[in-house]
């Protein structure tokens, strides 16, 4: 047990340095940081001298090394854009990301089962059927435009939810929630919904399928032989068996809801780090890059070790597998 | 041009009522610092003229007007230039204004470390006669310094030292990147930087106020649909820019404006005057074109820059002959003509050149930098394909775009231009002069272009103080430019701003929105 996870772990290491390595080489094709941080009457000089007190004249390996050797040490720099700490601005936009993501994954989760099931027991009925039909459209039409129309219908149109932000916020210590006011609640409304509706719609597929898979097994079918209500067939037999593979994919969805803000962020010019991440890449303001692609993959790397560490210790075949090797 | 001076300030401020208000405006671009001495860019002097103010400022109509400065004048020759400093002005923080602020944001402003540097080259010494008289001596004699200087703002030499702020700095930031402290008509209560900043009105400023608003907030929105909802739906006050294509739209719309003016910048094609060869396509290594004023030139008349006008700005921008824009002070009337649109002159003087058979090269665009700059790089392309000359596209984001220019990698290109000083002279300067970095002159001179008179004549332009002579010269290098088609400029791009119907506000040329002119009913 014990090596199995200094391996992972050694493993989720080096997978982390490839990631920096790979973002570091790319970072030189996204553009020159220089010309945004200067003014148009700057001359050749400026820009050399720029260039060497920011150390981006060195080698893309010197240059990677110094952020690890900062990185390790908490430090990631201090922003091209802002001139301030990333840490300090990263852990002020954290609390608008980390809210958003827990609101959609709540409201996908719990939707997406109650859905689920539904249309799984009634599935002939009408209901069901303009349920399934609507769902398609949750799958397939992209975020940004759910986030215009949301913003089109219930902004423009009927004027009763902000068309972008966060509303008024209140500091609990370092951070920063939304929870605790009327318009910051309303503010999370449709960005909740446009983020979370994609994994929504996939929850309530998933387990719609696996119910009507598992509606169909002996079991169930003996319990109704034995008389049972359709509610603790549906709820304590069926539901029950479907849930394993739903927690599954949900686990790994709910990475994908943080990293993946950027879109909805950007819609509703949400403050989190997504947006943060997309207005460093049009100003090219590599500290700030770097350090959020770093946390990214940490929070992927992190999430995956977790899943493995978990199958171990549900799987004992993986458990004989490791001896025999 | 005078009636379009007066056109573009269109503030209604008579009869206001009263009433306080709050007001909330966007933006594409978060000024990225508060210090405004550390980075010399159109959306940090924009928003920091609502904070800070220098000697001088600009009015509605751009002319220069007094502010912390209330008279100037020369001083011998023209050996410098005397300004007398207004009396009982005081910072935010309650400290007041003399001199030696002055000569404080002058060293910090002209320091190394400031990117407004460039600002104050013609300078040898400033000197503080007494508590409210400030003496700048120039090497040559200077007719355009005072209004040079109206975007250099005036800081706090107790509070800066007091914050340990005193050399500008923008690679690491210090207190000034976050908290201001001007004399200006509002000041900062609250800074998030890429999120929202909020500004209230100063109650010790000097100057009277004309405006209405108690509290103003600003918000960076990037993504231009998301800026024009929250207009709609009344969630801000005024968006700039409105995009082009949604002009329209807003206008049938009750509830808001749309403002447009004509911005100061000149958008033009320009090609490379000294490579030997062509460096793309399959062209490539052939003798460079471009080297020939008569293919310049028919590249000139094959673009038709009306089109261009009526279909991709929508009818929003207008033609340009020169490299400013009419409203700028140095103006040629006498080249006020553009080359007319005529494909067959075009083609003759392909032949000419030897030409006939046309050829292929590379033009390079940038595709976030101006207004729908790659949908007019496409109309040149086919524009010119029907003279028989083929370019190849290649459009990129401006953080690439620039590096690419630096490196000579092009054989035309488009770049847009707006003269910081709001006077002819500016571009000379910057893309026309034989580059010389000791000199800081061309730095934007891609193409390096060379021609004697005109590096002859620009140091005369620059100290000349006699109005009639300067401008006799400014239009010799106009005609020369214009001779040469060194560039092929094409339109003056357009200022497109939002607002909601209850708002009265000014629209000035160089794209700065002040909030001491905005009435909200």
């Amino acid at each position: 047990m014990f090596a199995y996870i200094v391996r992972r772990m050694f493993q989720s290491v080096i997978v982390l340095l490839v990631v920096g390595l790979v973002a570091f080489s790319m970072f030189r094709f996204v553009g020159d940081p220089i010309d945004n941080m200067l003014g148009q009457e700057r001359t050749q000089a400026d820009i050399d001298r720029l260039r060497t007190e920011l150390g981006l004249d060195q080698p893309f390996p010197v240059q990677y090394f110094k952020f690890l050797k900062g990185a390790v040490q908490g430090d990631f720099g201090v922003s091209y854009r802002q001139g301030r700490p990333v840490s300090t601005i990263l852990i002020e936009r954290a609390p608008a990301t980390l809210e958003l993501a827990f609101v959609s994954g709540f409201l996908a989760i719990t939707m997406g089962i109650a859905l689920g099931v539904f249309t799984a027991i009634r599935r002939q009925g009408v209901a069901a059927n303009v349920i399934m039909t609507v769902s398609l459209l949750g799958v397939s039409l992209p975020t940004f435009l759910i986030g215009i129309l949301l913003i089109y219908v219930f902004s423009i149109e009927l004027g009763v939810l902000p068309s972008f932000g966060r509303g008024e916020t209140v500091m609990i210590g370092s951070w920063s929630t939304g929870f605790l006011t009327t318009s910051g609640l309303k503010a999370l409304i449709l960005p909740a919904i446009t983020l979370g509706l994609y994994q929504m719609t996939l929850i309530m597929r998933l387990v719609r399928s696996e119910m009507l898979e598992v509606m169909r097994a002996d079991y169930v079918r003996f319990a109704r032989a034995r008389g049972l209500s359709d509610r603790v067939i549906n709820f304590r037999h069926a539901l029950k068996n479907t849930l394993v593979p739903v927690i599954t994919i949900t686990g790994l969805q709910l990475g994908s809801i943080i990293a993946f803000a950027i879109i909805t962020e950007t819609v509703f010019q949400w403050p989190g780090v997504g947006l943060l991440f997309i207005n460093a890449i049009q100003f090219v303001d590599i500290p700030v890059m770097a350090a959020y692609l770093m946390l990214i993959s940490v929070m992927f790397v992190s999430i995956n070790l977790i899943v493995d560490l978990l199958y171990y210790a549900i799987d004992p075949r993986l458990r004989v597998d490791a001896r025999a090797t | 041009m005078i009636l379009r001076n007066s056109a573009i300030a269109l503030a209604v401020l008579a009869a206001t009522s009263a009433q306080a208000a709050e007001f909330k405006w966007a933006s594409t671009t978060d000024p990225q610092t508060m210090d405004p001495h550390a980075v010399n860019s159109a959306p940090v002097l924009g928003f920091l003229n609502n904070v800070y103010e220098g000697l001088v400022r600009r009015d509605k109509d751009m002319s220069v007007e007094p502010a912390l400065a209330v008279s100037w004048e020369t001083i011998g020759d023209g050996e410098g230039w005397r300004f007398k400093l207004r009396e009982g002005v005081t910072f935010h923080d309650g400290s007041g204004f003399d001199a030696q602020d002055v000569l404080f944001s002058y060293q910090r402003a002209s320091g190394e470390a400031a990117d407004t540097r460039s600002w104050f080259a013609p300078i040898s010494e400033v000197t503080v006669v007494d508590d409210y008289t400030v003496d700048f001596m120039t090497t040559a004699p200077n007719p355009l310094f005072p209004s040079s200087i109206a975007n250099w703002m005036i800081m706090d030499q107790g509070w800066t030292e007091a914050n340990d702020a005193v050399v500008p700095d923008k690679e690491t930031g210090n207190y000034a990147t976050l908290n201001a402290n001007g004399t200006g008509a509002f000041k900062v209560t609250a800074r998030e930087p890429g999120l929202r900043t909020v500004l209230e009105p100063f109650e010790g400023w000097w100057d009277q106020a004309e405006h209405n608003i108690t509290s103003a907030e600003f918000t960076p929105i990037q993504n231009p649909a998301t800026a024009v909802a929250a207009l709609l739906s009344g969630d801000v006050d005024m968006i700039n820019p409105v995009p082009i294509q949604d002009v329209a739209r807003l206008q049938q719309s009750g509830d808001v404006e749309v403002i447009q003016g004509i911005e100061a910048r000149v958008i033009m094609l320009g090609f490379d005057h000294q490579a030997e060869v062509l460096k793309y396509t399959d062209d490539a290594g052939k003798p460079n074109p471009f080297r020939d004023p008569r293919v310049r030139k028919a590249v000139a008349q094959a673009v038709n820059v009306d089109a261009i006008l009526a279909t991709i700005m929508r009818g929003n921008a207008e033609a340009a002959s020169q490299l400013v824009s009419p409203a700028m002070s140095g103006y040629s009337q006498a080249n006020a003509d553009r080359p007319a649109f005529d494909v067959e002159a075009a083609k003759a003087l392909l032949a000419e050149a030897g030409h006939a058979d046309g050829f292929s090269f590379g033009l390079k665009c940038p595709n976030d930098r101006y207004l729908n700059d790659e949908a007019v790089c496409q109309a040149v392309v086919s524009m010119l394909a029907q003279i028989g000359i083929t370019a190849e596209l290649d459009a990129m984001p401006v953080r690439n775009y620039w590096p690419e220019l630096r490196e000579d990698k092009y054989d035309m290109y488009l770049l847009g231009w707006s003269p910081g000083t709001f006077d002819a002279e500016h571009p000379v300067r910057f893309l026309v002069a034989t580059p010389n970095e000791e000199k800081k002159l061309g730095s934007w001179n891609f193409g390096g272009f060379s021609n004697a008179r005109v590096d002859e004549l620009l140091p005369v332009i620059q100290s000349e103080l006699d109005a009639g002579n300067r401008q006799a010269m400014l239009d010799e290098v106009a005609q020369i430019i214009q001779d040469e088609q060194v560039y092929v400029p094409m339109y003056v791009q357009p200022l497109v701003w939002g607002t909601r119907s209850t708002v009265d506000l000014t629209q000035r040329p160089d794209n700065f929105f002040l909030l001491r002119w905005v009435t909200v009913n």
